[in-house]
């Protein structure tokens, strides 16, 4: 699953294929990976363990394992992961087949990434994944793409390298306390890290991730990678490949961290909430649609992240649905706003307005995705956010009630972003603009249906997310109580059921 | 026998360059025959090491010539670097010399009498011996690096070469004369004797080893005996200067690891010393590399950061479970991937090596994609971007540097590859984000290509199975 995209984009580089071929390429191998992830996704057991385990030794004299398997943390990532990329390759034409051959090779790293349980094995790829990237902003990228991509590319090195540095401290602590090399994560779960260099390995480790992420406030490549980037790389930079900084926090540094992450927790995830406020902020203030759509990623990333620094269960839980809820939404967002862009030629908000009229199902879609990652109920995006919030009150009520001021803010740049787009007074530009393809419709409608269905009925998500997260959560808490996550939400569910009758 | 069978490939390289030197009396003798007998000498050496590193079954001896010579499995797999990269080296530079046309039949004969010394020094246990085969080794390369008589730059690197180098030469004489004076002997054996029985900091083998230190660290262009490399590497030609960032830095950093462990004293005794050395290698290589427009130079500069991390894994050597095997991997890593970039440059460089500076290299992946390509395979696995050779190198080092409690030095090592991301990517932007200016036009060989196109093979194997070492 994870070798066949990047052999497939390795072949096209080396192999003459034109642009249509490489295209269509490109699109079966993700819909086979598509596939493959849906039945894995309604094959998966929930059983709170790792399930499709592979391990086969690789570099022995280090314990360095070739190990992957998938639990209920990385099983919505994953989907998110082979869900989206089918999309990007029916949508998006014209480009040159070295783009398509990049696309693939990052899906495969992203897959990668996603499924190592080998530390040093996910440090491979998710270097890896960053190559691609690179390329396609430098090469596909807008006007001031140069600058982009020197940003991007150094401000992850750099926080990736110095998680390399920690990552092998933790290695040879784990030989100094076991007389054993061992990199896998189930191993390094039983380290007892303590001393001033843990705290400095933490950081580190949390520095790389919060580039990724990006959380406040090291989130300033951001907003330039997300503008200039071409849309189907802003697309997979803001869906999956934020997610994946979110995804490894809980994969690697929670279990190994327990006391630093504990005793940081409460500074990071003021640090999430002043990051969903100031990019929320910083949002409303755009005149170019995608840089505020960036932003208000960015402002999202930061309630995903503040889910994972609340430690507790109904958070977690939320965070790992709004992983796959976030990357449904605001991808297809910026989808949309390539659209627009592609259609007409600007991305200035102030030239646009009354699109309505002329592209009814368009605006449809648009206000369902817009919604859903708002946060109205009946959409994926509430669930999410409403256990987010939950948790975070439960953490600690001031942080609680930051977060769900900061998610007001949300509601207002969006929601005046689609009247200035969409109604008002439509000018000549936007009179002349068509509505989605028939294609276009089938293609956006499964999405639509997904967001619209993860908000009625989350709890088949829910039940495989649990398990795994009630793991995680154990090393903060025991959890007395036995009712579950999907129980709390059935309550909400009825009232919502009732609000739109 | 074993003796014999240790020695072959040394006797196989010598032999070879004294054939050649007869040979080029011949008046049907030319360049390019001769390149291919200096291929088939280096390849037979090789092919030979090779067996000899895949079956150790065969006895290491301990002492040959009166405890002169020892062959150990790190200088063993040593010499497979430096075999490798006179192959390689004999590849390019029948390619380079086919734009160039400044060679002679000797050229090769000094190449393969280089190699000799090399892998002399490798196996060198003794300080005079360690002397001689220095000696040989630097003569060589001398005459190698001032072959371009016409060029001024050629000669100014010859020139600075020879005098700094005689310089090196004579303190490692030196150090040798006060440690003779201390251990009463200049046998490694003798003098790890001597330590054993007394202590390593008596005044007399301090100076000498400072001395034998300063002439290492001069051949390895470490701060702050580096100054001289950026403008040898930029004079001499192209293949020579990836012969000798490559087999060279090997061959020193093999005799450096073997004197230096000895005795565990003597390596404790200079560890601080060490440390700082490593230090202001390590960012006075990337100050230098940043500011650099000419890609050879930046070459110069960013070899010597990579001399930084291998003397990160030299502090970091113990007795433990980190042995020579990390330096000695980190050595063939970096030979895959600096060679190969050298390859590259050896047919892309053009007449007089008009193509150089970073400017030249503007749409290099629009004309030529995959010699642009591989180029950006050897400079990420320079750069330590896994899955290549060069991250796993990297990787060992800073494992053992943090397993032996060195953590400030692995730290500043991951800062400073940090820095060296920029001049790298630097080359990758100019080739990729640019439009091409020039046809990059070269001459037919298939030569050089091919070494490129194995080294970048290489790169990606060594990286992948780094069980080998």
């Amino acid at each position: 699953m994870i070798f066949l995209p990047i052999l497939a984009g390795l072949a096209l580089l080396l192999f003459p294929v034109g642009k249509s071929g490489s295209r269509l390429t490109g699109f079966i191998v993700s819909v086979i990976i598509f596939m493959i992830g849906i039945e894995i996704f309604l094959d998966f057991k929930g059983s709170g363990t790792m399930e499709y385990s592979v391990n086969r030794p690789w570099i022995d004299s280090l314990g360095i394992n070739y190990s992957l398997g998938i639990d209920g943390i990385s099983l919505l990532v994953l989907l998110a992961c082979s869900l989206l990329f089918p999309l990007i390759f029916a949508i998006y034409s014209g480009r040159t087949k070295g783009y398509y051959a990049n696309l693939l090779i990052a899906q495969g790293a992203m897959l990668g990434a996603i499924c190592a349980t080998d530390i040093v094995l996910f440090y491979i790829f998710w270097e890896i994944m960053l190559l691609p990237i690179f390329f396609m902003i430098g090469l596909w990228g807008g006007e001031k793409r140069l600058a982009a991509t020197l940003k991007i590319t150094i401000y992850t090195i750099a926080g990736s390298l110095l998680m390399l540095a920690a990552l092998v401290y933790v290695g040879v602590s784990y030989h100094s306390q076991f007389g054993a090399w061992s990199f896998n994560i189930a191993d390094l779960r039983n380290l007892d890290l303590s001393g001033g260099f843990a705290v400095t390995a933490f950081i580190m480790f949390m520095l790389a991730f919060a580039i990724k992420i990006p959380l406040f406030p090291f989130h300033t490549w951001l907003p330039d990678a997300y503008t200039e980037a071409p849309t189907s790389t802003t697309f997979v930079l803001s869906a999956i490949m934020a997610k994946i900084g979110v995804y490894a926090v809980i994969r690697f540094v929670i279990p190994v961290f327990e006391i630093e992450f504990a005793r940081f927790a409460l500074l990071l995830s003021l640090a999430g909430v002043v990051g969903m406020m100031y990019c929320g902020l910083a949002a409303i203030t755009q005149k170019d649609f995608k840089r505020l759509l960036a932003f208000s990623s960015a402002s999202h990333m930061g309630i995903i992240a503040l889910g994972v620094f609340c430690m507790n269960l109904q958070a977690l839980t939320g965070s790992l649905f709004q992983i796959v809820a976030h990357a449904t939404s605001t991808g297809i967002l910026f989808v949309f706003a390539g659209l627009i862009e592609e259609r007409m030629q600007t991305r200035n908000i102030a030239d646009l307005g009354g699109i309505a009229y002329r592209a009814p199902i368009f605006a449809t879609f648009f206000a369902i995705a817009m919604l859903a990652s708002v946060g109205l109920p009946g959409t994926s995006g509430f669930i999410g956010e409403f256990l987010i919030i939950l948790g975070a009150v439960k953490f600690n009520t001031f942080i609680g009630f930051l977060a769900g001021t900061a998610l007001i803010i949300g509601v207002c740049y969006m929601l005046w972003m689609f009247q200035r787009i969409f109604f008002e007074k439509s000018n000549s530009k936007t009179e002349r603009f068509k509505d989605l393809s028939f294609l276009e419709t089938v293609t956006f409608l499964p999405v639509i249906l997904l967001i619209l269905f993860m908000g009625i009925y989350p709890q088949p998500f829910l039940q495989k997310i649990e398990p795994a997260a009630r793991i995680h959560i154990a090393a903060f808490t025991t959890i007395t109580t036995t009712e579950t996550v999907a129980e709390t939400v059935v309550p909400i569910q009825e009232h919502d059921t009732h609000h739109k009758n | 026998m074993n003796d014999f069978l240790s020695l072959l490939p040394l006797l196989i390289i010598c032999s070879g360059g004294i054939v050649l030197m007869l040979l080029s009396v011949l008046e049907t003798m030319n360049t390019e025959t001769a390149s291919y007998v200096s291929l088939g000498f280096f390849g037979i050496a090789f092919f030979v090491q090779f067996l000899i590193v895949c079956f150790p079954e065969s006895e290491l001896f301990a002492t040959t010539f009166h405890s002169m010579l020892m062959a150990n499995s790190f200088s063993r797999v040593a010499g497979l670097v430096i075999l490798g990269a006179g192959f390689f080296t004999a590849m390019n530079c029948h390619t380079y010399f086919q734009q160039n046309k400044v060679c002679t039949v000797e050229f090769y004969s000094l190449l393969l009498f280089a190699g000799c010394g090399m892998i002399l020094l490798t196996l060198a246990r003794e300080l005079i011996t360690a002397f001689i085969s220095l000696e040989i080794m630097s003569l060589a390369i001398y005459i190698l690096v001032g072959y371009d008589r016409e060029r001024v730059t050629s000669t100014e690197a010859l020139l600075k070469y020879l005098i700094l180098g005689a310089f090196a030469g004579a303190f490692f004489t030196m150090g040798t004369a006060l440690v003779y004076g201390a251990a009463g002997s200049t046998g490694f054996v003798e003098i790890s004797n001597y330590i054993s029985a007394n202590s390593a900091s008596t005044p007399l083998l301090v100076g000498g080893a400072f001395f034998i230190l300063v002439a290492f660290l001069f051949k390895v262009a470490a701060f702050p005996f580096h100054a001289w490399v950026i403008d040898v590497y930029d004079g001499a030609a192209t293949p020579v200067t990836g012969f000798m960032a490559t087999a060279l830095k090997a061959a020193v950093f093999t005799v450096f690891v073997n004197f230096l462990t000895i005795n565990g004293a003597l390596q404790k005794e200079w560890i601080t010393f060490l440390f700082y050395i490593a230090l202001f290698t390590m960012f006075g290589g990337n100050l230098i590399a940043i500011g650099q427009s000419n890609i050879k130079r930046m070459l110069a500069a960013s070899g010597i950061v990579h001399s930084g991390y291998l003397l990160i894994g030299l502090i970091a050597i113990s007795t433990g479970s980190f042995t020579g095997s990390v330096i000695v991997y980190y050595l063939a890593a970096y030979a895959a991937g600096t060679l190969g970039i050298f390859a590259a440059l050896s047919y892309l460089g053009g007449k007089n090596e008009s193509r150089i500076s970073f400017d030249d290299f503007k749409g290099l992946a629009k004309v030529r994609p995959y010699s642009a390509a591989a180029i950006s395979i050897f400079l990420l696995s320079m750069a330590g971007i896994p899955p290549t050779a060069g991250f796993m190198g990297k990787f060992y080092i800073i494992t053992s540097a943090i397993a032996e409690g060195q953590i400030a030095l692995a730290v500043f090592g991951v800062i400073s590859s940090i820095l060296s991301m920029w001049y790298y990517l630097r080359l990758i932007i100019c080739m990729y984000f640019n439009d091409a200016e020039d046809s990059f036009e070269i001459e037919k060989s298939p030569f050089a290509p091919a070494c490129t196109f194995i080294l970048a093979i290489c790169v990606f194997a060594i990286g992948l199975y780094p069980i080998v070492i």
